[in-house]
């Protein structure tokens, strides 16, 4: 299974190999979407694949060692009212998870493709794509 | 009929039986329009005030006019340079039915004694609030795209590096001027639908430019015709006004325009006919910090439209920044008004001059100026 979840370091937490333990240890695929650390901790958004009682476990560990670990609710979300459907965003999207329909001209965009990379939230001129982590 | 509806036909029956059945062609476009704006009469408060300075909603707007006029411009920004909201939003706020901070400041006058005024307007309090555009709806425009290695934010949108992407902006074969190549129906007078309202064509657009280069057709194949625009903003819809913010460019106004086109004879049905693989327009890139950029290469807008395009051996994903999804529903519902009768076509009262060309600003001295 997949999950995608939200990580908060203090700043002893930054200095652990957390993500080669989760790796190591309980044999998961870790996929780094977003990572910010600077010197008052940092936060890290991870997409994590593998069994689920390994998955449970890493977040275990992750607990125990001080991380805040809580699951993306929504990640990036679109507001259809304001979106126009004009397509900047299509372009820049690294998965593909906004594109354009050819036949309607709609702009579509699939959650599951998703990463939250947040590439397209200051491309989108009406500001219709917002970021919830 | 619609533009895509015309061009379908015509590809079925040709442009002779489509010239003798086919009276109206409506098209439309919506995308950012920058040069944008609406003025207002405010109505005058007791005591009265000569606005020097206004601001609405924070956002300095022109008054260098009578005592209580002013043009809030679609990219004016407040002091601290917000672009998340500019005149532009303010604007659409408006046609939200929101009320909007009014705030001004004077010198005083004999006439007009008070100094300063905070209150609130909306399109219901004011006399007037009117759009008036000096330059919307190109004839076409230029793909932007950029090979340097850093991020660039232009007014064409977020430009990944290394070619990592490239924009346009026409609505391509539905837009209306490309359309109507040689305006000889679109000119001053022409009556068009214009952010959800009706509204004119008032003038030529700025920069108004029909000598490019031209395919046989005579389809420009850079942005050459413009035209300004006016019309009632106490009518319009924020389905079809809204304010744009294009990152550390600024801000611009979402506007869609719609111009029906009379199908005059079969020359008219020809060029109304023309489809996205005919239309063809330059890519730029936008590291080149000029305004004489260099051609990468030509592109058509089936092209485009198919999501990617090739540059230099590379394929490079392609966006639009105006909506064919709001430009289709603007030809739809211009169509419908027409055949009920709630929109009637006007005769241009004057064609645009055909020797305009667009010069550019350099630092001259005052002898060479003249």
């Amino acid at each position: 299974m997949k999950t995608k979840v939200v990580l908060n370091f203090s700043p002893e937490a930054a200095n652990t190999p957390i993500t080669h333990n989760l790796i190591a240890k309980y044999k998961l695929l870790v996929n780094i979407l977003r990572a910010e650390i600077d010197e008052v901790g940092g936060k890290m958004v991870l997409e994590l694949s593998g069994k689920a009682d390994d998955i449970r476990k890493g977040i275990d560990y992750l607990k125990e060692s001080g991380v805040g670990v809580r699951p993306i609710k929504e990640g990036v979300r679109r507001d259809d009212e304001l979106c126009t459907h004009c397509g900047m965003c299509v372009s820049i999207c690294p998965t593909k998870a906004l594109a354009m329909d050819p036949k309607t001209g709609k702009v579509t965009f699939t959650e599951e493709k998703c990463v939250a990379c947040g590439v397209c939230i200051d491309a989108c001129p009406p500001r219709a794509m917002e970021i919830l982590l | 009929m619609t533009a895509e509806e015309f061009k379908a036909f015509v590809k079925s029956n040709g442009t002779r039986k489509a010239a003798k059945e086919v009276d109206i062609v409506t098209t439309g476009s919506f995308g950012a329009m920058c040069s944008s704006g609406a003025y207002f009469n405010f109505g005058h408060s007791d005591p009265p005030i000569k606005m020097q300075r206004v601001w609405m909603d924070g956002i300095p707007a022109y008054t260098g006019l009578a005592a209580v006029d002013a043009y809030l411009g679609a990219t004016e920004l407040d002091e601290s340079n917000n672009m998340m909201h500019g005149g532009a939003h303010v604007l659409e706020d408006l046609v939200r039915g929101k009320a909007v901070r009014l705030r001004a400041t004077s010198y005083g006058t004999d006439c007009y004694p008070r100094k300063e005024i905070d209150t609130y307007v909306s399109l219901k309090t004011v006399n007037q609030a009117v759009l008036l555009n000096v330059r919307n709806c190109y004839q076409n425009y230029a793909v932007g795209t950029n090979s340097s290695s850093k991020t660039l934010y232009t007014y064409m949108g977020k430009l990944l590096p290394e070619f990592g992407n490239a924009t346009y902006c026409s609505a391509g074969e539905v837009s209306p001027l490309i359309n109507d190549p040689y305006y000889r129906t679109i000119g001053i007078g022409t009556r068009i639908f214009l952010g959800g309202a009706q509204g004119y064509i008032i003038w030529e657009g700025t920069q108004f430019n029909p000598g490019v280069p031209r395919t046989p057709a005579g389809v420009p194949k850079r942005a050459a015709g413009s035209i300004a625009v006016i019309g009632d903003l106490k009518q319009m819809s924020s389905d079809f006004l809204r304010g744009l913010t294009f990152t550390r460019y600024g801000t611009s106004l979402g506007l869609g325009i719609g111009v029906p086109i009379p199908i005059l004879d079969e020359e008219m049905a020809k060029a109304c006919a023309v489809t996205n693989d005919q239309i063809l327009t330059a890519v730029f890139d936008y590291s080149q910090p000029t305004r004489s950029r260099t051609v990468v290469k030509e592109v058509n807008y089936a092209e485009l439209r198919s999501g990617e395009i090739e540059i230099k051996g590379k394929g490079v994903p392609t966006s639009s920044l105006s909506s064919l999804v709001k430009a289709r529903q603007i030809t739809e519902l211009l169509k419908n008004q027409i055949l009920k009768g709630e929109f009637t076509i006007e005769k241009p009262i004057q064609n645009f001059p055909m020797d305009r060309v667009f010069k550019p600003l350099d630092v001259r001295t005052e002898k060479e100026a003249m």
